[in-house]
Parts: structure tokens; C-alpha cells; sequence
């Protein structure tokens, strides 16, 4: 077992196979710095436990190999993207803090989707992004898009 | 709350956009995003290689993997663009072959690529994978062999529609026996004999090749042996298609169509010989695609292939097809989706094949996912385009090429307008049209104020004053590209429509009533717009400023006028008004 405690002083434990799914703990068991609790000063408990919901769940369905199981799994991962704004980018974060390779991968997409098919105005609304071209520039690089790259 | 992703998770998210549209999108959204997006951009599409240069495009993406471009306008395909007018792709390549060792891909239409552009490719990109060159022109066998040579990882070399000057056949040899990774290999366009052994072992050594499109000059009697080493054949281009009837070759090709069976699409049938055809029905059932533009077979034996062909979506086919074999087609085709027709004898004065405006019309009727037409006829009437535009409102593209200019509709003596009208009145997604027949300015009104979504128009002999480019210039919201020959179009709409030439690619006219002065009012008016006139009868400086220009192509670029323009061409900008008086 090993023993993860997020920056709200929550614990949790998992298995070792769980584990091995956040690759940074990976490396600390494979340098032996795993032993106690392991502190994440960058995610809160809240996040963390979702993200350790999600790799049991994606742990399981690995041993499993029907086609049944991976479809399960499908309806799971659009399950637990569908979640608000705020806690998908805290999800993001945490993923790429401890490098889950399948969870950054389903989020980033999550967040791709967002953006296909919208305007830079509705993106900066959509992530409250402050547009800090000047007008002029703005125009250029439209232009260059739009002229050269279209 | 403002969320400032990492760059890292930012580069991540980009990973999965991939239209240019998106791209472009994404890079505007404020500075930091600019950055990450220019570094992690891998593909480009260059809609017309002079809008942009090498230079800016290699110092904004510093990444790239995979380049498109195009040069030539479209009418070059017709003959209407001169020999030496440019395109020439060598610029680019030096200038790539600095910039991205690790080039993969590399896709040109209509440009001009020397032996020595191909010879750079071949040594300057370690990791290149794909050669598209579209009906491009300037190389010989020779470039190819450097490409064959060197290209370890080649997986591509598709040179559709391209001219070449075929010295020998002798090029295909120079693939190293180590390659085996071809996918695809499309020699279509080549005259001479490649060597057949070479061939055939290259291709069995490539167990992922996907699609072969042969050359005319690959006889029936090697088919067999080619099937057999690729049953695993997508999309196959036979060469010439007639052989002396003979039982054992005939046997041997039908065993070798019949075990493959991925076939998805056919083209070649150059010569093709009627007692052949029924070698390959038995994987008719799985074709999607049939490109018979080469077969001078007549109706019934193309009605007989045709109606073997269930889930066709895709024909290419002469006019000898007729009107009876368009009505078999679509009694029995009803997932086509694309229909070209080609003239057999396009310079013939009297019609040689019974096809008529009937076909089109019952293919209209009967195939309801028709969406993409080129039809070559010689007559007309409005009656039937008004069908065809009730029949298939959700048609994108339509090109319909009456062959002798200005026929009108041959029943009522009328001008083809309320036909033309109806398709773009109903057809509202309607992205591209090439019209012809009698047509007045009040056809070019319809377009005006229907054809909302239209992207790229064709013109030929119609309309009948300033009022006709006046309506589509001021009404077609979308448009990118607008060619034009042979109208009595000149100075007045181009000039009050100036600013739209900004929202546009391209602009084409040619055989049209400009002045020459109109035309340096323009580029004086309109900095940012090249405006080129092609002129082949001897320097301009002379000229009246009421002389027509002989033709005219104007285009948006960031890269301002082009250096590379022989002496037919001279571009109209704010100096030259200066230069010239």
C-alpha cells in the first residue's frame, strides 16, 4: 500500500498496482522513496480522490478484456469529464502534476473539444482569457491566418 | 477566474486540434497561446504560394512536419495561364530544407518543380514520407530516381496528373531493395515502361501498400502477377486493359481480382477491351470508387459493369455512358454521391453520343446523395436544371460545361438564367459552380442573392454588362476564388468592389474588358492586393490607359509583389504609376 496525503492534509491509501498508474510515484518505488506518506502540496483532497477513483476504475477494466469492459470504461471516462469548468482544469493540473498519461490524455481532449469550431472570442470567454494583442497586432495575425494560411 | 495552464498542458491540448480553421482560431486568443501554437503547429495549407513567403511562414512555424501549397491559378488547366508564369517551388524547398530537417510531407498542386527541387528534397529531409505532386510540371524521370534513391522511409509518391519528362523507365529501380515501407504509389501519368521485374518486386516487398495506380504502359498480361503480390490493394489504377481474348489470361486475372479483397476503387481501363471487363465483376460488389474516364467502351458494356456496382459512390465516366446507361446507374446505384462526365469528342461539332440534359436529370432522381457534379453536354434547357436543383438541394458542387459557348436552352430559345437560378436558389449549401450556355446579368443576380455559401465560381462567356461581376463581387458573402474568361465584365464593378478582393483568394479574368488603367487604379488603391496583368503582346509602358489588358489576376498576399516575374507579367503598385509617368 501506499500512502498519498494531499495539500488539505486528506490521506489515502491505494494499492501498489494504482499506484503505478501516477508515473511520479512510479518513480519514487522504483528509487525506494515511497515508504510513508507521500505529501502533494499541488493537489487538494478533493481532486485527488477523484483522480485515484479514476485509475482504480481504469486499473480494473485493464485486467478485464471484453469488448463489454471497454465499453464500460468509455461511458465511465465521459462520466467523470463531464464535471464543471473549475474542477476539470484542477483535474488537468493534477493529472500533469503527477503524470497520468490516460487521464492528461481524456482531459486535454475534454478541453479540445471545448475549443474546436469557436471564435477566439468565445475561447478567451469560455477560459476567461484576457486578450492582450493590441488591436493592430490582432489584425496582423489574422490577416497572416487568414491570407496565407487558410 | 483567469486559469493559466501550464505550457506543457497547453501544447497537450493543442495535440488534439487540428484544422487549419482551429489552429488559427487558437493562435489569436492572446499572446501566450500564439506561442505555444507556432512552436507546436505541425501541418500547413498555403492556398496560393504567393500570398506568404518561405521566410515568414518558416519563421513563424518553426516545427513544421507536413507542407501544402499550391501555385498556378485553376485556369492553368485550361491553357489560359503562360509558360514561365511561375510557381516554381525551389525557393521553398531551400528555404525548408534550412529550416526543417525533419520535413515529412511534402503536398503541391500545380507548381513548377525542377529536377534540382527534387534532387533537394531527396537529400535535405532524413525523415520524408509523402510526395504529392498534383498536376505539377518541370521534372523528368531523373528527379524521380534522386527521390526512389534516397527516400528511406518514402511511403508516398503519388504524382497525379503531373507532366513529366519521361526519359526512361529506369527510375523505379533506383528504390533500394531495403525499402518496404510504400503505401501508396500513383505513376498514372507516366508514358514509358517502367522496368516490370523491378516493379513487381518492389511492390511484393511492401506488404503495406495500399494504393497502385499504374501507368498505360503496363500491359494486361503483367496484372495478374502484380495482384498477386498485393492482395492487400485498396485502390488500384490498371495500365492499358486490352490483350488479345485468351481464355488463360483472362482466368488468370479474374483469380487475381478475386483474392483481393479490399478493393475499394478502380481506375486506368486506358485501350480497355470489352471481353475483359467481366474479369473483375466478382469484387464489384465492394467497389466504391470507378474512375472509367480513359474506357472508350460504349453503353451497354459500361451499363453491364455499372449495374454491378451497388455501393458505387464515385464515377468518372465518358459521355458514351449516354443517357440509358445514366438511368441504369441510377436505378441501381443509389449510394452514389460524385458524377463526372467527360466529352469523348469535345472539338466534334455534331454530338457523337446520345446524352443528353435527360441523363443528369435521372440521376438526380434517383441517387439521393448526389452531391458532386461535372457534366460535359451539348444542350440544354431550363426545365431540367430546375428539376435537377428540386431533386438535390443538398448538391455542394456544380459544374455543368454546355460545350459550345453561349447554347441556350434548346427548347424555348431562352437564356439558361431561371435554371441556374433555381440551383442556387435551393441548393443552399452550394460551395462551388462553373456555369455555362446563354446566360444575361440577371443570372449573375441570382448568384448574388442566393449563393451565400458559394466559394469558388467559374465563368465563361456570359452576362452582359459591369452589373453581372457587380452582383457577385457585392452578394456572395463566401466567395474565395472567381474566374472569368470571355465576358464583357470591365472596369466599373471591379473598381467600386475593391475592398472585396481582400476577403478573397483570388481573382481571375481574363479576355474581360479592364483597362489597363483600372488596373494601376487598383494597385495604387489597394496596396496590400497584387494585381498582376499578364500580357504577352509587349511591355505596357506604352500602352493607352483604355487598353484592355489581355488578362488579370489578383490576389491578397502578406508577402507583398512577387520577385519572380518574367517580362509578360507586371504587377500594379503604388509605384508604378510613379515609375510610368
Amino acid at each position: 500500500m501506499i500512502t498519498l496525503k494531499s495539500n488539505d492534509g486528506e490521506t489515502f491509501d491505494i494499492d501498489e498496482t494504482v499506484a503505478v498508474e501516477l508515473q511520479i510515484i512510479k518513480h519514487m518505488m522504483e528509487v525506494g522513496c515511497s515508504g510513508g506518506e507521500i505529501p502533494l502540496p499541488n493537489v487538494a483532497g478533493k481532486i485527488l480522490a477523484k483522480l485515484i477513483e479514476y485509475c482504480n476504475k481504469h486499473v480494473e477494466s485493464g485486467k478485464a478484456e471484453e469488448q463489454a469492459a471497454s465499453d464500460d470504461l468509455k461511458a465511465y471516462d465521459a462520466d467523470f469529464v463531464n464535471v464543471d469548468q473549475a474542477t476539470l482544469f484542477d483535474i488537468i493540473l493534477a493529472a500533469n502534476y503527477l503524470d497520468i498519461k490516460s487521464l492528461l490524455d481524456l482531459t486535454c481532449q475534454t478541453v479540445a473539444d471545448m475549443v474546436k469550431g469557436k471564435t477566439p472570442e468565445e475561447i478567451r470567454r469560455i477560459f476567461c482569457i484576457k486578450n492582450d494583442f493590441t488591436p493592430e497586432e490582432e489584425e496582423e495575425v489574422r490577416r497572416e491566418n487568414q491570407w496565407a494560411f487558410e | 477566474m483567469a486559469y493559466s495552464f501550464p505550457e506543457e498542458v497547453l501544447e497537450h491540448v493543442f495535440s488534439f486540434i487540428h484544422t487549419d480553421k482551429d489552429r488559427n482560431s487558437i493562435s489569436v486568443v492572446c499572446k501566450s497561446w500564439y506561442a505555444v501554437e507556432r512552436w507546436s503547429r505541425r501541418r500547413i495549407f498555403v492556398g496560393n504560394c504567393y500570398a506568404v513567403s518561405p521566410v515568414i511562414v518558416t519563421r513563424r512555424f518553426p516545427e513544421l512536419r507536413s507542407v501544402a501549397l499550391k501555385g498556378k491559378p485553376h485556369f492553368a488547366d485550361f491553357n489560359l495561364v503562360p509558360e514561365g508564369w511561375g510557381g516554381d517551388v525551389f525557393p521553398w524547398i531551400a528555404t525548408m530544407a534550412r529550416a526543417y530537417p525533419m520535413l515529412e510531407e511534402l503536398r503541391l498542386k500545380r507548381m513548377v518543380v525542377t529536377d534540382e527541387s527534387l534532387e533537394l528534397i531527396s537529400r535535405s529531409f532524413k525523415n520524408f514520407k509523402v510526395l504529392v505532386l498534383s498536376s505539377c510540371e518541370g521534372f523528368s524521370t531523373d528527379g524521380l530516381a534522386a527521390i526512389a534513391a534516397n527516400c528511406r522511409n518514402l511511403r508516398e509518391l503519388d504524382l497525379r496528373e503531373s507532366e513529366v519528362d519521361d526519359l526512361s523507365g529506369h527510375w523505379l529501380t533506383h528504390f533500394p531493395d531495403s525499402c518496404t515501407s510504400l503505401v501508396s504509389l500513383n505513376i498514372s501519368c507516366l508514358g514509358s515502361e517502367v522496368s516490370f521485374s523491378a516493379l513487381e518486386r518492389l511492390v511484393g516487398r511492401c506488404p503495406n501498400l495500399r494504393t497502385l495506380r499504374l501507368n498505360r504502359a503496363v500491359p494486361l498480361e503483367r496484372l495478374p502477377n502484380l495482384l498477386r503480390r498485393a492482395p492487400q490493394l485498396v485502390e488500384l489504377g490498371t495500365g492499358a486493359y486490352s490483350a488479345e481474348p485468351r481464355p488463360e489470361v483472362f482466368s488468370s486475372l479474374e483469380g487475381a481480382f478475386g483474392s483481393c479483397k479490399e478493393l475499394k476503387s478502380l481506375s486506368g481501363f486506358w485501350d480497355v477491351v470489352p471481353d475483359y471487363l467481366p474479369s473483375i465483376y466478382s469484387i464489384c460488389s465492394g467497389i466504391t470508387s470507378l474512375n472509367l474516364s480513359y474506357a472508350t467502351i460504349q453503353s451497354p458494356d459500361l451499363i453491364k459493369l455499372v449495374t454491378q456496382c451497388p455501393n458505387l459512390q464515385r464515377l468518372w465516366v465518358l459521355d458514351y455512358i449516354e443517357d440509358s446507361g445514366l438511368e441504369a446507374l441510377a436505378a441501381h446505384c443509389k449510394d452514389l454521391q460524385e458524377l463526372r462526365v467527360f466529352p469523348s469528342e469535345p472539338y466534334g461539332v455534331e454530338p457523337n453520343v446520345a446524352l443528353t440534359e435527360q441523363g443528369l436529370v435521372s440521376v438526380s432522381e434517383g441517387c439521393p446523395k448526389l452531391h458532386s457534379v461535372l457534366y460535359f453536354c451539348r444542350q440544354m434547357t431550363n426545365a431540367a436544371l430546375v428539376s435537377i436543383a428540386k431533386n438535390r438541394p443538398n448538391m455542394t458542387r456544380f459544374r455543368l460545361c454546355i460545350i459550345e459557348p453561349q447554347t441556350p436552352d434548346y427548347q424555348t430559345m431562352e437564356p439558361l438564367d431561371v435554371g441556374f437560378g433555381a440551383i442556387v436558389e435551393h441548393c443552399k449549401e452550394l460551395r462551388r459552380l462553373s456555369l455555362s450556355g446563354l446566360l444575361t446579368d440577371r443570372m449573375f443576380d441570382y448568384i448574388g442573392t442566393h449563393a451565400k455559401k458559394l466559394e469558388m465560381l467559374s465563368v465563361a462567356f456570359a452576362g452582359d454588362s459591369d452589373l453581372g461581376l457587380h452582383h457577385v463581387l457585392f452578394g456572395c458573402e463566401s466567395l474565395r476564388k472567381l474566374e472569368i474568361r470571355d465576358c464583357p465584365f470591365g472596369d466599373k464593378a471591379l473598381l467600386a468592389n475593391a475592398a472585396k478582393l481582400e476577403t478573397m483568394r483570388s481573382l481571375w479574368m481574363s479576355s474581360c474588358s479592364v483597362s489597363y488603367g483600372a488596373c494601376k487604379l487598383l494597385g495604387q488603391k489597394m496596396p496590400r492586393l497584387n494585381v498582376e496583368v499578364i500580357d504577352e503582346r509587349g511591355p505596357l509602358d506604352s500602352r493607352p490607359e483604355s487598353c484592355s489588358v489581355e488578362k488579370l489576376y489578383i490576389y491578397r498576399s502578406v508577402a507583398g509583389p512577387r520577385r519572380d516575374m518574367p517580362q509578360f507579367v507586371s504587377t500594379m503598385d503604388e509605384d508604378s504609376e510613379l515609375r510610368l509617368s
